[in-house]
């Protein structure tokens, strides 16, 4: 799996790289326009990472060039910019999805691994993670071939711990997960507390051997030893 | 009180004394003009009749006319005083008329030829006299009401053409904004106006460029804190994936962190003001209420589910707001959040749906709020640490932009009023 990441801010684009080379991508980078046209134009990837406000050029007329040597790759916006305008822009030249900074690292996983799969598999899309298996298209989880029934909350939870295993998440990433970021972090915590509580003990009972750890403060891992 | 009333006021306090004066004066200055000419006139028929009576001691008698009479008496040389001459007005008996009629009497001595004394009586009509007063009085009466009045017909005719300029800044200045100034289009010679003007268009400049400095500063800064924010939060992130991290540590990143998310939090919301003013929101569309806010009542009663909050929803209409559905979200989210967050465990919360009105109110520990403030940014009453201090800051701008009235109330419950202006 190849990425490229394009943003001219080079702490940001630091630390993109670090989590998205733990996830095991082959990441490339570019800090301008001109850098990032030419690696467009040579290679090919899997996922583009594109911040739309660069020192020499809009990141849109980098999608529309993109567009015109008829490449494949799929494309993430990554904008300072909260703008309507800006996201139909950017999603009407191609782009599959359009992350608003600052945004959760794990976020940015869960949106690149949605992006890949999509392109992947043209049947049926699904996750999987040890024994379990996830059909977001249709909300179905499997373990085992059986299927555990969760409620909608419960769901986007496990989907998000199932594309971001072995991390970290905060409680904050989980939060805005189930309900957007129209509702404050803070006062879902117990909410987010009592929810992961109810998952841990479903998929304890039916079998899963990835298991769901508090860790301190800070949020839940879901980790799976052997 | 309006200048125009205040000017006249004061002018016809003046205006009322002086004519009044003026009005007695020149009553009695012409009526001591007319007791004069009659004087003079009975002096001169005094003159008359002593030289007529002094050539022929036959007149040495009483002639009575229609318009004057004299009356001739013999008096005792020591009641006698020639020097004096006695005028007084008096009344006398008109047989034919029927009626007392009014007289000018002169009374005074003569030595005649014969060497005796007489007192000659001379009387005058003056029924015309009393016709002049009467003339006079009605005229000063007529004039110093007719005077009067046209004196504050012009002055509010004048005052009001040339105070129109002054009139034309102040509806101007009603109308200003620092967001959208108006030209000021008030053409007039006058020297003062002309530099009332400029000095008020000139300082509706600077506020609007103030205005604008400020609205761009919070704007640019917001963005640009995005990014550092975005790193910090990532890096913070990264490293707290580091196996190594102790409890402690973890503890520490976990409390940076959500520090760090309310700084985004609140830079959100200062972007999303900036984007409100600047009228970025420009798709509206009918919103069912009470759909939005079903749906809204069911996720927070999920997410403050420990806390046993009961919610009456009273819908007695099915209001709809024209607006951008992300800004209808927003507004009424704060709303119910703030109904959610504010209470207390059991606590209650009432939502009522009205034709043309929303009433959320609810229970509460906290005593009634400051009206003044609490729509103002960062204008929070409450020291919770995840408070931004701008809900309703941003509540008050997405009501002002589509004329929705929004009023806070306390009646033992906090009560928020939206109100639907037609």
């Amino acid at each position: 799996m190849k990425i490229l990441v394009i943003e001219d801010e080079d702490s940001l684009r630091d630390v993109m790289i670090r989590s998205l080379e733990k996830e095991r991508y082959v990441v490339e980078w570019a800090a301008n326009y001109r850098e990032a046209l030419w690696k467009m134009n040579d290679y090919s990837y899997d996922c583009i990472v594109l911040d739309i406000m660069l020192p020499d050029g809009s990141g849109l007329s980098l999608l529309e060039e993109l567009k015109k040597m008829k490449k494949k790759d799929s494309v993430i916006i990554v904008s300072a910019k909260d703008s309507i305008d800006d996201k139909v822009r950017g999603l009407d030249l191609g782009a599959d999805d359009y992350l608003t900074k600052p945004f959760h690292l794990a976020e940015l996983n869960a949106r690149i691994k949605s992006i890949i799969r999509r392109k992947q598999q043209d049947g049926e899309m699904n996750l999987s993670y040890a024994n379990i298996i996830i059909y977001p298209d249709r909300h179905a989880v499997f373990i085992d071939g059986e299927e555990l029934l969760l409620n909608r909350k419960e769901f986007d939870l496990l989907y998000y711990f199932v594309t971001n295993p072995e991390r970290l998440l905060s409680k904050d990433a989980l939060a805005e997960s189930v309900w957007g970021d129209y509702i404050d972090q803070v006062d879902s915590f117990d909410f987010i507390y009592s929810q992961v509580k109810n998952l841990r003990k479903k998929l304890k009972t039916s079998g899963a051997k990835p298991e769901i750890k508090a860790v301190y403060g800070f949020g839940y891992k879901m980790t799976y030893e052997e | 009180m309006k200048l125009s009333q205040y000017t006249l006021r004061n002018l016809l306090v003046p205006l009322l004394i002086i004519m009044t004066v003026w009005a007695f004066g020149f009553y009695f200055f012409i009526m001591h003009e007319v007791n004069d000419e009659t004087n003079d006139t009975l002096l001169n028929y005094k003159e008359i009749i002593i030289k007529h009576v002094l050539e022929d001691e036959s007149l040495l008698r009483d002639n009575i006319g229609i318009m004057n009479s004299y009356y001739i008496r013999e008096i005792p040389a020591e009641q006698a005083d020639l020097s004096r001459d006695l005028f007084f007005d008096s009344t006398k008996y008109i047989e034919v008329e029927r009626e007392h009629e009014p007289i000018r009497v002169l009374r005074t001595h003569f030595l005649a030829a014969n060497g005796k004394f007489y007192e000659l009586q001379i009387e005058i009509s003056t029924l015309e006299k009393e016709d002049l007063k009467e003339a006079i009085v009605w005229s000063i009466i007529a004039l110093y009401i007719i005077l009067l009045g046209a004196i504050l017909l012009v002055m509010h005719f004048v005052f009001k053409k040339s105070f129109r300029p002054l009139y034309a800044i102040l509806g101007w200045l009603r109308g200003y904004h620092p967001a959208k100034p108006q030209p000021l289009a008030n053409a007039t010679d006058i020297d003062e106006f002309k530099t009332l003007n400029e000095a008020f268009v000139k300082a509706a400049q600077r506020g609007s460029d103030i205005y604008n400095q400020q609205k761009q500063f919070v704007e640019l800064a917001s963005h640009e804190l995005q990014t550092p924010l975005a790193v910090s939060i990532n890096r913070l992130e990264l490293l707290s994936e580091d196996p190594h991290c102790t409890e402690e540590q973890l503890m520490e990143m976990a409390s940076i962190h959500r520090t760090l998310q309310g700084i985004v939090k609140m830079n959100k919301a200062l972007l999303l003001l900036s984007r409100i003013e600047n009228g970025q929101f420009p798709e509206t569309e009918e919103i069912a209420v009470a759909e939005v806010i079903e749906n809204m009542v069911a996720d927070f009663k999920e997410i403050h589910e420990e806390r046993r909050i009961n919610v009456f929803i009273l819908k007695e209409a099915a209001p709809t707001f024209h607006m951008n559905r992300d800004l209808a979200n927003t507004m009424i989210s704060n709303l119910i959040k703030n109904a959610f967050v504010h209470n207390i465990p059991d606590g209650e919360i009432y939502i009522e749906l009205l034709a043309d009105r929303i009433i959320i109110s609810n229970t509460s520990e906290s005593p009634e709020l400051n009206k003044e403030r609490l729509f103002q940014r960062f204008g929070k009453q409450t020291n919770r640490p995840d408070s931004t201090g701008l809900g309703l800051a941003l509540v008050k701008s997405i009501a002002d932009l589509y004329h929705i009235n929004v009023s806070y109330h306390y009646n033992g419950k906090h009560q928020f009023l939206l109100e639907m202006k037609k």
